[in-house]
């Protein structure tokens, strides 16, 4: 167990700490003061998730990319493997990299330590299936498929999906969130956030820079359409003939209710996905800084219940916010201040 | 005899149907055999599984399979022996498009 002598406060001036020259001492402060909400919430309530779990020196990337040969069976057969040179297949090399750009954010910016937090090899699988229209994390590897040539391109093609799909993993091992209704819906957006997020580190974009687009370049030039979705502004991401228009709603006054994608939990997923874009243009510089930090605490930190609603994963972020930057913090204020603009109650 | 096969969920989220009219003797009798070959019956609806993940998969497709009166709902990973070539030979068959191919398209 690790234990810490600084008092919170000191803590909380040290985790503020904007500059990129004190960025490692402002990341070790975070640590220790979640830590110190952690030791405090065992010590009052029983815990309602696993405890995130922190490790300060990430193991290096251990990647493997196999080729289903359009079958689908996996892993497949492997094709290259950590520190190989590029093979030339696109679908491969693309994975490859997306693997490892991953790796780094998590490792760079919240110190975990691979997706399961213990350090577990990447595994992706690309030409999985005939003209798949997909990409999924089956619980334990990636897997790709080529896309249709018609509406999809190949789905290694964008970065922010191989993020999202990986988030999936460590949502599976960190806050285990549902699939259904609003608690799915945040299990969505927060794969669409560190989806982004893998991709704006990689590109160096600040918040202000980056197009918040999810699967940029994964439709053909036939589709009138950006993106999969749009976090920015949630339903302009497509509008075409055949694929019809992004159904995605921007606050809660145009919240679906449905059956249909368990719940809506790729179109509610609009919401949380505003707020999180909100705070991180509010706040400026690199979202994968404090509107990062404030998601990944929330989402690791042992809070959340796994039937989460959009009302307490709003009031959880909140209390992320205030633990690590203070009640009177920017932080505080513009984490407040999104889910109020996009009509989520605190 | 009507046979509709509606694939949603995916990253992307979007719900592609295909459609497949038998209408003749020569189709009903292609068809027919493809149709009761599926174990219609003992097939639990996934969108009941308390975490709303049958096969604990996000992202991974859901199929809505009618043909006739019968339907069911399916994970991607329970479509195969006979329900993956009754989706397979519907799929062909509407993208072909020839006549009393059937059609395909999205759900908007």
């Amino acid at each position: 167990m690790v234990c810490s002598i600084v008092p919170p406060y000191i803590l909380r001036r040290l985790a503020a700490q904007g500059s990129p020259r004190f960025s490692a001492v402002a990341r070790a402060a975070r640590e220790a003061l979640l830590h110190v909400g952690a030791v405090h919430a065992a010590r009052t309530s029983a815990p309602t998730a696993p405890a995130g779990i922190r490790q300060l020196e990430p193991s290096p990337v251990n990647r493997s990319v196999f080729d289903a040969k359009s079958g689908e069976s996996l892993p497949g057969q492997v094709v290259r493997k950590e520190g190989d040179a590029a093979t030339g297949d696109p679908a491969v090399d693309e994975a490859y990299d997306g693997l490892g750009h991953t790796h780094s954010l998590y490792a760079d910016a919240f110190g975990r330590n691979s997706i399961d937090g213990l350090g577990m090899p990447l595994k992706a699988t690309v030409h999985f299936g005939r003209m798949y229209d997909n990409a999924f994390w089956d619980g334990q590897q990636m897997v790709f498929g080529d896309g249709d040539g018609e509406v999809f391109e190949r789905f290694t093609r964008s970065l922010s999906v191989i993020g999202h799909e990986l988030a999936h993993g460590v949502t599976q091992f960190s806050a285990g969130l549902a699939y259904r209704n609003q608690a799915g819906a945040i299990n969505e957006s927060v794969s669409d956030v560190f989806g982004a997020l893998v991709e704006q580190y990689f590109r160096k974009q600040t918040a202000a820079e980056a197009s918040w687009l999810i699967g940029e370049g994964l439709f053909t030039p036939q589709v009138e359409g950006s993106a999969l979705r749009s976090m920015k502004a949630p339903g302009t991401a497509y509008d075409d003939d055949v694929l019809g228009k992004d159904p995605q709603p921007d606050s809660m006054d145009s919240y679906v209710r449905t059956r249909s994608d368990n719940g809506g939990v790729h179109i509610n997923s609009g919401i949380p996905n505003r707020a999180f874009c909100l705070v991180a243009q509010t706040l400026g510089g690199n979202a994968w800084d404090a509107p990062g930090q404030i998601w990944y605490e929330t989402l690791t930190g042992g809070s959340l219940s796994t039937a989460t609603t959009f009302t307490a994963f709003a009031k959880a972020t909140a209390a992320t916010a205030k633990e690590l930057f203070g009640e009177e913090s920017a932080e505080h204020d513009a984490v407040r201040g999104a889910w109020e603009t996009v009509k989520v109650k605190l | 005899m009507k046979i509709t096969v509606e694939r949603s969920g995916g990253i992307a989220a979007l719900t592609r149907v295909w459609t497949v009219q038998a209408v003749t003797t020569s189709e009903k009798s292609r068809w027919q055999p493809l149709v009761e070959a599926c174990p219609w019956d003992a097939v639990d609806d996934p969108r009941q599984a308390p975490d709303g993940q049958p096969d604990g998969q996000p992202d991974r497709f859901m199929y809505s399979i009618r043909a006739g009166q019968r339907r069911a709902t399916l994970p991607e990973t329970a479509v195969t022996g006979p329900w993956r070539v009754l989706v397979e030979s519907t799929r062909t068959a509407a993208e072909e498009s020839r006549p009393g191919g059937g059609e395909a398209g999205f759900r908007r």
